[in-house]
C-alpha cells in the first residue's frame, strides 16, 4: 500500500483516468492481498519469528520451578538442525525416492496422458476419471489401504515375498523406500496425467492438420508436435513432485505404524512433526521451525537447479 | 453510468474484505483473561458454590461397548451437584496429540480444568507450566488413594489426583502349559527354561514388543529394581543403562538368541494372529491389557484358558514395574479447582464403573473382578491378582520432563533387536542417551557422572 502512496507523486502528469485506473485496479487486488497476507505471509512470518526463539526453563531445580520463558536463541535452532546428521539422512532418503520415484511417474503420467489424448481410446472421458481417482482419495487412507498390502498375516500376496533382514519384504530397511514410492507413483500418477492432459487439448488442432497434409504419422505428431509442446507441463508437474517428495510424510508415518525400526526422523518432514509433537530432541515449536524452513530451503534451491537445468537443455 | 456508484460498491467490497480479515484475526486474538484469581478466592471458601458453574474434563477413556461410559458416570455426579457441572470431552487420538492440544488451549487462555495424563507426562506438563499445583486440595482426599498417588506429584507439589495404574504382569494360556508340562516362571531362569521348552514345540510363552519398549521396557527394568531417574545434588542422574537393566537386556537376548520369544510388534496384527492360532501362549502385559487383550479369542477354542500372574521376579525381591496408567490433573488457567478436586475425587473413587473401562483403579478400594475378565480368565479373581501386583510396584521409579522423547529411540533400538542387527542392551544405552539430551534440551540440570 506504501508503494500506491509514493508513485503518485513520482508521475505526475498522470491523466484522470489514468489514476481512476489505478485505485480500481489496486481496489480490485485488494482482497486478493489481504488474504494472501493472512494465509500465505503471516504464518510464513510467524513460523520464521518462532525459529529464531526457544523455551528455557527459568525456575531453577529439578523442574525448573513449572515456568518457562521464551529466549532469543539466534540462528541457533538452524545450527543445531543443519548439524544434525539425522536430517541430511532424511533428505538423503527423500531424494532417494525421487531420483527414482519422479522420472517413473512422469513417464508413466505422460503416456496415459497422450493415449487418452490420441483417438485409440473410446470414451476417454471414462478413462480419465478411473486413473485420477487414487488421487481423490485421501492420502493418509490409501497409505493405510497399501499398508495392509504389505502386511503379510493380511496381504494376499506379501507373504510369498517372505523376509529380509528380519523384517517382512514390503518393510525392510532396503526395500520400504520402494514400498513408498510404489504408493506414491499409484496415488499421483493420474494427477500428473491431467496436468499433461489440460496441456495437449491446448494445443491448437491447426498444427496437427498441417503436419498431417506434410504427410506426418501419428507417432511423429506425438514425438514432434505434442510431446515438445508439453514441455512447460512438463516443468511444472516435475517441480510439484520433487516439493511434495521433500515433504513426504503420509506414507512414511503410516509405515512407521507397520515398521517401528524406522524411528522417528525418516523423512525431513516426520522430523519437524516430532520435533514439534516433544517426540524427539531438540523438541519445541522454535527447533521444529528451523527444520521446517530448512526443508523449504532445500526443496527451493532443489527447484531452482532443476528449473535452471530445464531451461538451458530448451 | 456514472462512475460514482461504481467507486461506492469497490468501496464497500473492501469494506467487507477488511471486515472478514478483520473478524478472522479477531477469534484468536480475544484477550480471553477471567481473572481467575479473583473468582477462585471466592470460590475456595465454599466447595459447594451458590451459582452453578461449569468444569470441562477431557479423558481419553475407552468407552467401548458393555463399559459404563464416561458421560453416564459424569451423568450421576451432575444430577447431585447441581452447582457443579461437569462436562467431559472424550479425546479421539494419541496420547502426544491430547498433550499438544492442552498446551495450545492453555497457552491460548482456552484451555480445559480437568484432563487425562499418563503419569510419565506429567512431568513434562509441569515444567511446560500447564499444570496447577492443588497440593492443598489434594492432601484431603490422600487416604482414598494407594501408592499412585505419589505420580501426580512432581518436587512436592501434588497436580492432581491418580485415576489407574499400569504395573506389569504376566498372562499364559494355562491349559497350554498344563500340555507342555511347564511350570509358570517365578524368575529369569525359569522363564528362559520354560520358553525353550514350548518353542520346542511350536508355542512361544512370550514376545519381545519392540513398539511398546518405552513403557514396556523401562517397567521391566523397574521390576528388576532399576531407578533411572534420581535427583543428587539438585541435578538429575540419570541411570537407565544400570546393572539392573542389564539383567533385563540379558534375559531377552537369550530369549531372542535362542528364538525362544516372538518378535512381533504389540500393535501389529502379527500379534493377533499370533495369539488367535495358538502360537503365542504367553506375554508380560501391562495391568490394563486385561481388559481388551484377550478379546480375539472369544470366539475361538483358546477362551477361557489363559491365566494372570506376577512379573517373573528379576531382581532380589519380587517386584513390578509401571507400565503406563495415568491420573487426572487439574489444569493452569482452572477457575475453580477446589471444585474440580471435589469431582477429580469423586470420579476417580468410582472403582466398579472405572472397572468397567479395563482399568485397574487407583483408588484404595478394591474394585471387584468384572464378569467379562471373570469369563475370559476361566473364573480367576483377576482383579485380586492385579492388586497384588499394584502393590509389588517399584515405587522409586519415576519420570523425567522429556520422556516422550526417549522413547522413540528406545523403540527404534528395540526394532533392531528384535530383527538381529543390534542388542537388547542397546535399548537401554539409547535411553541413557536420549534422556540426557532431553533434560539439557529442556533447559534442566543434569550431573553426568
Amino acid at each position: 500500500m506504501s508503494t500506491q502512496a509514493e508513485a503518485a507523486p513520482v508521475r505526475r502528469r498522470w491523466s484522470r483516468q489514468a489514476r481512476h485506473q489505478m485505485i480500481y485496479g489496486w481496489a480490485f487486488a485488494l482482497p486478493f492481498f489481504l488474504l494472501f497476507l493472512l494465509v500465505f505471509a503471516a504464518p510464513i512470518i510467524s513460523s520464521i519469528r518462532s525459529s529464531l526463539f526457544k523455551m528455557q526453563s527459568t525456575g531453577g531445580g529439578l523442574f525448573g520451578g513449572g515456568e518457562r520463558v521464551e529466549v532469543f536463541a539466534g540462528l541457533e535452532n538452524f545450527i543445531v538442525a543443519a548439524t544434525n546428521t539425522s536430517f541430511w539422512g532424511g533428505i538423503g532418503r527423500v531424494m532417494l525416492f525421487g531420483v527414482f520415484q519422479i522420472p517413473v511417474m512422469i513417464g508413466i503420467a505422460l503416456g496415459l496422458a497422450l493415449l487418452l489424448d490420441s483417438f485409440l481410446v473410446r470414451r476417454p472421458g471414462t478413462w480419465r476419471l478411473l486413473y485420477f481417482l487414487p488421487y481423490a482419495i485421501p492420502g493418509l487412507i490409501a497409505a493405510i489401504v497399501w499398508g495392509y498390502l504389505y502386511v503379510p498375516q493380511i496381504s494376499p500376496f506379501a507373504d510369498a515375498f517372505g523376509t529380509s533382514g528380519g523384517q517382512p519384504f514390503f518393510l525392510a530397511p532396503g526395500i520400504i523406500l520402494a514400498s513408498m514410492a510404489n504408493m506414491t507413483t499409484w496415488t499421483f500418477t493420474g494427477y500428473n496425467m491431467l496436468i499433461f492432459l489440460a496441456a495437449l487439448q491446448a494445443i491448437p488442432g491447426d498444427l496437427y492438420e498441417a503436419a498431417r497434409i506434410d504427410g506426418a504419422s501419428g507417432l511423429q505428431i506425438t514425438a514432434k508436435i505434442k510431446i515438445p509442446l508439453v514441455r512447460g507441463a512438463a516443468l511444472l508437474a516435475v517441480l510439484l513432485s520433487i516439493i511434495g517428495t521433500i515433504q513426504l510424510f503420509n506414507e512414511p508415518t503410516v509405515m512407521q505404524t507397520l515398521a517401528s525400526w524406522m524411528g522417528n526422523d525418516y523423512t525431513p518432514m516426520m522430523m519437524a512433526y516430532n520435533t514439534m509433537m516433544g517426540q524427539m530432541t531438540p523438541s519445541g515449536a522454535g527447533p521444529a521451525s528451523a527444520v521446517s524452513i530448512l526443508m523449504a530451503m532445500v526443496a527451493g534451491v532443489l527447484a531452482v537447479i532443476y528449473a535452471l537445468a530445464q531451461r538451458k537443455a530448451d | 453510468m456514472s462512475v460514482f456508484p461504481k467507486r461506492l460498491m469497490t468501496v464497500a467490497g473492501l469494506l467487507s474484505a477488511a471486515a472478514l480479515g478483520l473478524t478472522a484475526c479477531g477469534g484468536d486474538a480475544t484477550p480471553a483473561d477471567p481473572t481467575p484469581a479473583a473468582s477462585s478466592a471466592e470460590a475456595t471458601s465454599a466447595e459447594t458454590p451458590s451459582e452453578p458453574i461449569d468444569i470441562e474434563y477431557m479423558h481419553r477413556l475407552p468407552d467401548g461397548e458393555g463399559m459404563t461410559t464416561v458421560a453416564e458416570i459424569v451423568g450421576r455426579w451432575n444430577a447431585e451437584n447441581p452447582n457443579i457441572q461437569v462436562k467431559a470431552t472424550k479425546f479421539d487420538g494419541k496420547a502426544q496429540e491430547m498433550i499438544t492440544k492442552l498446551e495450545t488451549d492453555i497457552n491460548a487462555n482456552n484451555g480445559v480444568c480437568l484432563a487425562q495424563l499418563g503419569y510419565a507426562e506429567v512431568p513434562e506438563m509441569f515444567v511446560k507450566g500447564l499444570t496447577m499445583d492443588v497440593t492443598a486440595e489434594a492432601e484431603k482426599y490422600k487416604d482414598n488413594f494407594g501408592g499412585a498417588y505419589g505420580q501426580m506429584s512432581v518436587g512436592g507439589a501434588v497436580v492432581g489426583l491418580p485415576q489407574d495404574s499400569g504395573p506389569l504382569i504376566y498372562m499364559y494360556n494355562e491349559t497350554e502349559f498344563k500340555a507342555l508340562g511347564i511350570e509358570v516362571p517365578t524368575n529369569a531362569e525359569e522363564f528362559v527354561a520354560a520358553a525353550k521348552t514350548a518353542a520346542a514345540k511350536g508355542k512361544y510363552i512370550a514376545d519381545f514388543e519392540a513398539d511398546e519398549a518405552q513403557n514396556w521396557l523401562s517397567g521391566q527394568s523397574a521390576g528388576a529394581g532399576a531407578v533411572w531417574y534420581s535427583a543428587v545434588d539438585d541435578a538429575w542422574k540419570v541411570d537407565a543403562a544400570s546393572d539392573q537393566s542389564m539383567v533385563v537386556a540379558n534375559f531377552w537376548q537369550e530369549l531372542l538368541d535362542s528364538k525362544a520369544a516372538l518378535t512381533h510388534d504389540r500393535w501389529s496384527d502379527a500379534y493377533t494372529a499370533a495369539l488367535v492360532d495358538g502360537t503365542l501362549i504367553g506375554n508380560i502385559a501391562a495391568a490394563w491389557e486385561v481388559g481388551f487383550a484377550l478379546d480375539p479369542l472369544d470366539t475361538t477354542a483358546y477362551a477361557g484358558q489363559w491365566r494372570v500372574a506376577q512379573l517373573p521376579q528379576f531382581g532380589d525381591a519380587p517386584m513390578t514395574g509401571p507400565d503406563g496408567g495415568s491420573g487426572v490433573a487439574v489444569m493452569k488457567g482452572c477457575e475453580y479447582p477446589a471444585q474440580a478436586m471435589k469431582f477429580n475425587n469423586w470420579f476417580n473413587t468410582q472403582v466398579e464403573d472405572l472397572a468397567s473401562q479395563g482399568l485397574v483403579p487407583a483408588a484404595a478400594e478394591a474394585a471387584a473382578t468384572p464378569e467379562k475378565w471373570s469369563t475370559q480368565f476361566g473364573g480367576q479373581d483377576v482383579m485380586a491378582e492385579l492388586v497384588t501386583a499394584n502393590k509389588n510396584l517399584n515405587a522409586d521409579f519415576a519420570y523425567i520432563p522429556g520422556f516422550s522423547a526417549v522413547g522413540p529411540k528406545m523403540t527404534e533400538a528395540a526394532a533392531a533387536a528384535a530383527a538381529g542387527s543390534g542388542k537388547v542392551a542397546d535399548v537401554f544405552t539409547a535411553a541413557q542417551d536420549a534422556s540426557i539430551a532431553a533434560l539439557k534440551d529442556a533447559g534442566l540440570p543434569v550431573s553426568e557422572g
